[in-house]
């Protein structure tokens, strides 16, 4: 890194680039050079579901190493709120993920300080594209919101900054058993209430059988009217 | 310019220092803010007032909705007086900086903290060779346990207050806010004092022409036409 480099990171007036995100100006906010070799992983079964006026996104609560071997925490939390009108279900690194959240959430913040309204989902998958394509986080996370220009969608992440919009999709370790439910149970049009039950149907199926996910199912909905995120025990619970 | 040719010889630069000890260019940067439309604010027992009075200069003018009173993050919202550019890169630098405080920290940036990281910034500027100083005063107003208000001025100095204004007619205003300020002003009496100040300092106060914000432990909220109507400010 260049001195110039040093110093356009905490002052105004030597950004000769413009008004470019926080992840551009400051690498070393999503730069990770640590070994994972022994971190934290989610394993995971992420889920995003659309509705007419909803997107649903639910993951399992386990966090394990050695893929699943051994379960470190039972009350992970991998659903968050992003943007006023959108959020992620994460699996990968926990630590990676918390960072990513950490990131994304700030850069919708400014974009919306800047620019006076918040980022189009476009917007915001391009800008969520661009920092995995642009680091080494090891994440892979599914979005879902609802905006103005295309309603309500989810966009399925990988971590060479793929962005691949879809009306339901799934990821983590647990995704081909969660997909099976998918493929199964949804159809366009779906209620709130049973948009939340399949997608929670599709974790909890993918727990029984992927060591990696368990532990019960964060299920979050987001309208135009926000995010509103509950967590529940087992998918029989989901209301 | 007016003034023997030994003074033109130390205001040339901002890092030299006249020989009784002033740094004529910070001084002249003083200049353009008491030029600017004036900027007020005002705290209150739970809430903290910015307001700002700058009418149109022509009907033809197409962005109506100028921003004068600038939102940086949930809890701070800053407005400056003087060179409106000046202003928009250190609202700028405020606004990434409480983003990078949360990503660091995960908490929201101290407003204290904030007001600091831009006054060294201009700090920095009564101190580079090549560079010229911002023309710009700012209020930081904001919310962190208690309200706050901070006031920049372009050597980097910061001070903070609980009811202050700068640019055009300042003066005028702080004598308002001194006669009138009284201990626990609520959200509408610390409103209606901005207005009053902002009165003082201006010929006529219109309704179109403020731009004033309010924050509270809720958050920065833009105050609309009849609420500021209703804390006295005159019909546009």
């Amino acid at each position: 890194m260049t001195p110039t480099q040093q110093t356009d990171a905490s002052t105004a007036g030597s950004d000769r680039h413009g008004r470019r995100p926080l992840h551009e100006r400051d690498p070393d906010l999503v730069d990770d050079t640590g070994d994972a070799g022994n971190a934290a992983e989610t394993g995971t079964t992420v889920v995003g579901v659309t509705t007419e006026d909803a997107a649903v996104l639910a993951a399992d609560q386990r966090a394990s190493v050695g893929g699943g071997r051994f379960v470190t925490n039972k009350d992970t939390r991998k659903v968050e709120q992003i943007h006023p009108t959108a959020a992620a279900a994460l699996s990968g690194t926990v630590g990676h993920l918390q960072q990513f959240v950490r990131v994304l959430r700030s850069e919708s913040r400014l974009y919306a300080d800047r620019r006076g309204d918040p980022p189009s989902l476009t917007a915001l998958s391009t800008l969520a594209g661009s920092i995995l394509r642009s680091s080494p986080l090891a994440v892979s996370p599914l979005l879902g919101g609802v905006d103005d220009e295309q309603g309500p969608a989810v966009f399925t992440l990988d971590g060479g900054g793929g962005v691949l919009v879809d009306d339901y999709a799934a990821g983590g370790s647990g995704m081909q058993l969660a997909y099976g439910v998918l493929e199964q149970d949804y159809e366009p049009g779906l209620s709130p209430v049973d948009a939340r039950r399949i997608a929670a149907r599709a974790v909890e199926s993918a727990s029984e059988r992927d060591t990696a996910s368990g532990n019960g199912v964060t299920v979050a909905t987001v309208t135009r009217e926000g995010v509103d995120t509950a967590e529940y025990d087992a998918a029989g619970e989901v209301a | 310019m007016q003034g023997s040719s030994d003074q033109q010889a130390y205001d040339r630069g901002t890092t030299i220092f006249s020989p009784d000890g002033r740094l004529y260019q910070v001084e002249y940067a003083r200049e353009a803010v008491g030029q600017g439309a004036p900027v007020v604010g005002v705290r209150g027992e739970d809430s903290v007032v910015l307001a700002a009075h700058a009418p149109e200069r022509s009907p033809l003018a197409a962005d109506g909705d100028t921003e004068k009173v600038s939102a940086v993050d949930d809890h701070v919202a800053v407005a400056g007086a003087g060179h409106a550019a000046d202003t928009r890169q250190l609202v700028d630098l405020a606004r990434r900086r409480a983003q990078r405080e949360r990503v660091r920290y995960g908490e929201r940036a101290p407003v204290d903290e904030l007001a600091t990281v831009v006054a060294d910034h201009l700090q920095e500027y009564t101190q580079t060779g090549g560079a010229r100083p911002y023309g710009t005063a700012l209020l930081v107003a904001g919310h962190d346990d208690d309200p706050g208000l901070v006031e920049i001025d372009p050597s980097g100095a910061t001070r903070s207050w609980r009811a202050d204004a700068v640019g055009r007619g300042a003066s005028d205003a702080v004598e308002t806010f001194e006669a009138g300020y009284g201990p626990a002003l609520g959200a509408d009496d610390a409103l209606a004092l901005a207005v009053d100040g902002l009165s003082a300092a201006v010929d006529e106060v219109t309704v179109g022409a403020i731009d004033a914000t309010l924050v509270t432990a809720d958050g920065t909220q833009r105050v609309g036409e009849d609420r500021l109507r209703a804390a006295g400010a005159g019909a546009s």
